[in-house]
Order: structure tokens, then sequence, then C-alpha cells
């Protein structure tokens, strides 16, 4: 890489960098606003950025979804932080050495996730302080949460994925690398 | 990958791991004062979260009217293109009109309640994520007066009360949560009680009123007002109207089912109550 083709990366990684930012922020934004129903967006952004990058960057990206996801939610400041880490590096570990880039294993990844978010928020906010019908907390909102939230994966994998692209920081997956070999 | 447990890498997100364990007690201690770094976030964050709660507002208010208008649509056919012109002429002085009953609503309690003093009008920021007794986040904290437990209230009536405060924003948890417990009465009846939130009634965006004497007199729409026993909050202050009446399960006691009487999915602007008569420092 030459002078310029360095100065060129470095500026489309600060843009995608940028955008990413950008793009965190308004999924905050997004659930913070209205009363109704609606998907946590920052679960599928922060696990689709993190399959583009390495270990530690998607550290500081689970950290920060998983803050601000505390703040809009109303919950205990780092409870869902400490999940989306441990989240966000498993995704980055699985596309570096065992899964292909498919939007199949995003959704999946996306609804492991937030299945084990939901059944830990009804759990720890509303299951064991002994509340009547507490099963419908589960049904009217956790479960459409995260149904939607799955759903909300789909643009999300595939705006994450086109901005890599454009930006020349897609990943070498070990799986890809060792498949293009042996064939 | 088994290099990976083994490498610097792992160390630190384990470092990064412990450090948010460490947040998340430092946070439980603080008993529901908000951690400095976040109220300085919220605030930052508060204009934009205004900004896109109103045009989320805005699009929730033209879904319901679409669908209303679809529901009503055969009735109303034949008066629709006579309602249109005049909502046209109408239009500009409706929302002058609605801007004044508000400002004129403000003006009305504060002088039913001289007795009780209030903070300045606050602005509702946004709902807390997927909360299913809807509580909120307004834009003022300590800074503007505010203290942790006061009662929020709007034109309507009670509110809820606040739980979690920062310099510059507060959160409300409504009288929809199983976590407050008002004591009450009804203005004509008498009856007392205690009004709470229950899941299932949090759903329809209602309350429990448990406790009534099983020989209750209380009806439908009968009005319910704050008793102000516990000191929280002030006496004789709505709170909603009946909507049912029944028995508890153990038949030893009633209960009544309450509609609020601020609608609690569509709130903009609400005043906290920081002093009354008969207030205790509770805490």
């Amino acid at each position: 890489m030459n002078r310029s083709e360095t100065r060129r990366y470095w500026l489309l990684q600060t843009v995608q960098w940028l955008v990413f930012a950008v793009m965190i922020f308004i999924s905050f934004l997004a659930e913070t606003s209205g009363s109704f129903v609606k998907p946590l967006l920052l679960i599928p952004l922060a696990l689709c950025i993190s399959s583009h990058t390495g270990e530690l960057q998607a550290t500081a990206v689970g950290m920060i979804s998983g803050l601000l996801l505390d703040i809009a939610c109303g919950k205990l400041l780092g409870y869902n932080a400490v999940w989306l880490v441990i989240c966000c590096v498993a995704v980055s570990l699985l596309y570096s050495y065992y899964l292909r880039e498919k939007l199949l294993n995003m959704l999946l990844l996306t609804a492991v996730c937030a299945t084990v978010q939901g059944y830990l928020d009804f759990l720890f906010y509303y299951a064991i302080w002994g509340h009547d019908d507490v099963m419908l907390v589960y049904t009217r909102i956790i479960l459409p949460s995260g149904i939607l939230t799955v759903l909300s994966a789909i643009p999300l994998y595939f705006i994450v994925k086109k901005l890599c692209t454009a930006c020349g920081s897609r990943r070498n997956f070990e799986l890809e690398k060792t498949i293009i070999r042996n064939s | 990958m088994g290099n990976f447990l083994k490498s610097a890498k792992f160390r630190i997100i384990v470092c990064i791991l412990a450090l948010l364990v460490g947040v998340m007690i430092y946070a439980l201690t603080m008993g529901g004062y908000t951690i400095s770094t976040v109220g300085v976030f919220r605030s930052i964050a508060a204009p934009f979260q205004r900004a896109s709660n109103a045009i989320s507002s805005r699009v929730e208010y033209i879904l319901e009217v679409y669908s209303n208008a679809r529901e009503n649509y055969e009735q109303n056919r034949a008066l629709r293109s006579e309602i249109n012109e005049l909502q046209q002429q109408l239009a500009d002085q409706e929302v002058l009109e609605a801007e004044l009953e508000r400002m004129e609503a403000y003006t009305g309690i504060l002088e039913q309640h001289k007795e009780i003093t209030y903070s300045a009008p606050c602005e509702v920021i946004g709902y807390l994520a997927n909360d299913p007794f809807g509580a909120f986040m307004i834009d003022a904290g300590t800074a503007d007066g505010l203290a942790l437990y006061q009662p929020i209230v709007n034109a309507e009536g009670l509110i809820g009360v606040i739980t979690e405060i920062g310099t510059d924003t507060a959160t409300v948890t409504t009288i929809l949560s199983p976590e407050l417990s008002v004591a009450v009465y009804c203005s004509t009846t008498k009856d007392q009680g205690v009004l709470t939130g229950s899941v299932a009634l949090a759903m329809e965006g209602k309350c429990r009123l448990q406790y009534l004497d099983k020989d209750t007199i209380l009806s439908e729409n009968k009005a319910i007002v704050t008793s102000g026993e516990n000191g929280l909050f002030p006496k004789g202050y709505t709170v909603g109207y009946v909507q049912e009446v029944g028995m508890d399960e153990t038949g030893l006691t009633a209960y009544a089912v309450i509609e609020p009487a601020a609608d609690l999915a569509h709130l903009d602007m609400v005043m906290a109550i920081t002093d009354h008569e008969g207030k205790e420092e509770s805490r």
C-alpha cells in the first residue's frame, strides 16, 4: 500500500466509524420515541457491526450500545452492556473462525441474543417480583419486541455490509479463506 | 480460537466486563440518583430525543387518525365534505385554541390548588423503551428544584412519581406500575382504598383500586382523588374515574378498575409537586 492508498484507507475507515456512531445514536433515539412496543435496534446493529470487526472493536461497540440500551430502557447501568459485550465478542469470533457471511447466520445470532436478553429482562425486572399476570409482559411486550428486533436485523445487515464493502473493510474470514484455498 | 483465550485481547475484554460489572454495582448503590456521566449524556441527548419523540408522536397521531377514519368512514361519509370545509377554516384557530386551553388548564390547577407548590412545566422527552407501565423521562432534574419521589401531575390529574433523578433529567414511574401505591378515596361516596398498578390492567392503560369495603356503593364514572394519608401526595388531587366495580377473590373486600384521568400514553407537558400541605420528608 502506497502513501495515498494508506491515507484513503484511513479516511474511509473514519467515515465508516462515524456512520456507525450516527446509526447507533439514531437507534438509541428511536428506542425512546413513542410509548408503543418497538424493536431494540441497538442489539442487531451492534451484532452486525461486530460481525465485520475484530474482537476489541466488537467489545467497544457492545459496551457503548449496551450502555445506551440501559439508558433507553431505564435499566440498571451496565446490565445490558455486559450481555451485549459477550454477544458482540462471540459474534466477532464466530465470524472469524466458523461462520460464513450469510443473512441467516445473523438472524439466528440476533434471535439468540434477543431471546436471552428478553428472558433475563423478564426474569429480573418482572417475574421475580411476583406480580399477577406477569406472563402478559412477556407475551405482549417482550416477545413482540424480540420478533421485531430479529426482523430489524435484515435491513441493518444489508446496510452494514454495504457500508463495510464500500469502505473496503471487509474482513478476512478464516472459514471462507480455507474454502477458497481448498477449492 | 484456543489462542484467543490466551491472548492479551481476551484479558482486555475480561477487564472491560469486570469494569461494567463494577459500574452496575456502583449504579445500584446510587439509590435512584443518576450517575453524573449518564446525566450529562442524557442532557446532551435530550434535544435529539425531544425531536425524535415529536416525530414519533406525529406519526402515531396520523396512524390513529387514519385507522379511526376507516372505522367511521360509512357513518361519516355524508358529513365529511361539510366537516372538511369547516375544518380547513378552523385548523389554524384550533391550534391556537388548543395551546390556549392547555395554558388555561395549567393556570386552572394553579388556581385550584393554591396550597400546592408546583415546579415549572417540564417537557416529556421520551418514554422508556418497551416499559409495560409507561415510565417516561422529563427534561428537569435537581437543578430545577425537583427531588426523588415528588408527585408528577398535569392538568387532568396525578400521573406518577419521580423514581430516578439526575441534574437535568428525571425518570417518572406512572400510577400504572405495581411498584406504586396511592391512598385514595371517592370524592362523592367517600369510599377509601389503595390505588395500585397491575400487569393485566396496565396493558389497557388502567389501574386497580383495592381494599374497598365489600359493601361499597362506588359506581361507574365516580371520580377518585388522593387522600393525602402517607404525606407523599397532596390531598384531593384527581387520580382517575371508576370503570367497573367487583368483589375480590377472597370475598372480603371489593375492588374497582380505574381509568387514569391523564392520558398516560400521550403526555407532552407535566409538572412536579414540589411542596404541599401535610408533606412528610419521605426516605
